[in-house]
């Protein structure tokens, strides 16, 4: 039998696709962290220039987080009260801010380490929590857990990130829900959009 | 008495600043979030003007191999009150890390400038009185934030006034080299905030439920020792 290369080609790129799809959740944030202080290691002025920074978020860490379930967890309960144009708007305007954030903070983490806590996890899990260790220059060891889900494609992505303890979801929820309860949904997305401008 | 009318003024000034904040529904564990917000806002004024600007002068003039000796000396001291707490909650393995910290640090490291201990992986237990509390089953209270230092909460601030009854600090003998050590420390602390609240302005919408958030969030997990209970 015939076999049609480019089926063959076909194949072969499916298999290659779920491979790379089911990279383990700690070796993935192992890669991204890794690429992207390699990045600005050998690159260091990547970090005053705004466009190349965001080039390499963009490029390196937004693939990785699921931005909408995490504006959905830090809206809570007020996210059925949200229509999905509000929705939709929530969810870029929290992107926007998280990136913008993550950019000033990426400053300080250049000359830092990182620590990988051993994950143990059974082949079944779609829920995990990968703990790291950044080791500041002071010997001061910050703990970083990420919080993965496993998608329907297979692919691991970070929902939340856990500084020394502190929930970026929990602390966001308090904000938007203080906003949401006094001034109502619009006025939320109205805060984030000047919040980014 | 100086200080005593300065807190009274302060108390005074928060309360009527706290009564002009408009009344929100209180956040669970924030009952008092109307006094706290007018506190918090005096003393972010407070640090606008005078605190944060000693800091930054105090950070771009003195060189980092003296800026580094000084956070040291001070964080052996919280090394030492750390041992109390470590005992308290029975903690042995803490105890004897910080114990072994203090020593080192004290002797080889010179007084504590150097702090020798990391690099050889003694880690820092990181214990106070307040997570002592916590940890044999004592609730945070209300969040409370003080006049001048900023977050706490009324199991904290219980804790704290007891951890300064045990601060070698507080125990130098000289009044003036105790205030101007007491004086350097706050420096010294303000000046390690500096990413913190870059950050926290960057992210927050409400500087003000970020910074509650992040304190209870932070207080909570240091009492379970980074074990944090898994949500919903």
């Amino acid at each position: 039998m015939k076999f049609p290369k480019w089926l063959f080609a076909l194949f072969a790129a499916t298999v290659f696709a779920s491979a790379q799809a089911e990279t383990a959740p700690d070796a993935l944030v192992k890669t991204v962290a890794t690429d992207v202080t390699n990045v600005l290691k050998s690159d260091p002025g990547v970090l005053g220039n705004a466009a190349k920074l965001r080039d390499l978020i963009e490029s390196k860490l937004l693939p990785n987080f699921n931005f909408g379930r995490m504006t959905q967890l830090a809206m809570g309960r007020n996210w059925a009260k949200a229509s999905p144009e509000q929705q939709t708007a929530l969810t870029r305007e929290f992107q926007t801010l998280l990136v913008r954030t993550y950019s000033g903070a990426l400053a300080n983490f250049r000359n830092n380490t990182i620590d990988y806590r051993p994950l143990r996890m059974q082949p079944t899990e779609t829920d995990v929590t990968v703990k790291t260790v950044v080791n500041q220059a002071n010997g001061q060891g910050i703990p970083i857990d990420y919080s993965m889900e496993k998608g329907a494609d297979g692919k691991w992505r970070a929902y939340d990130v856990v500084v020394a303890g502190v929930s970026l979801v929990t602390n966001y929820r308090e904000e938007f829900n203080a906003v949401v309860r006094d001034q109502g949904v619009d006025a939320l997305v109205k805060q984030l959009q000047s919040k980014n401008k | 008495m100086k200080s005593a009318a300065i807190l009274t003024l302060t108390a005074v000034a928060a309360l009527v600043l706290g009564g002009c904040a408009s009344f929100r529904n209180a956040a669970p564990g924030d009952p008092l979030e109307p006094i706290n917000r007018g506190i918090f806002s005096f003393n972010s004024t407070f640090d606008h003007y005078l605190f944060k600007p000693i800091a930054k002068g105090y950070d771009a003039a003195v060189p980092n191999p003296v800026k580094k000796g000084v956070s040291n000396v001070f964080q052996n001291a919280s090394d030492a009150q750390s041992i109390v707490s470590d005992a308290l909650q029975l903690k042995g393995a803490k105890m004897g890390d910080d114990l072994g910290r203090v020593m080192i640090n004290t002797t080889f490291g010179l007084g504590g400038i150097f702090d020798l201990a990391t690099p050889m992986g003694i880690e820092r237990g990181n214990e106070d009185l307040g997570q002592t509390l916590g940890y044999w089953g004592i609730g945070t209270g209300p969040y409370v934030v003080i006049p001048f230092l900023g977050p706490s909460s009324a199991r904290d601030l219980v804790g704290r006034y007891g951890d300064g009854k045990i601060d070698p600090v507080a125990l130098v003998s000289s009044v003036p080299v105790r205030n101007s050590l007491m004086g350097a420390r706050v420096v010294d602390t303000r000046v390690s905030l500096f990413p913190a609240e870059a950050l926290m302005n960057q992210a927050a919408l409400d500087r003000y439920t970020f910074m509650r958030s992040a304190y209870l969030q932070r207080r909570q997990s240091l009492v379970l020792d980074g074990k944090r209970p898994k949500e919903e």
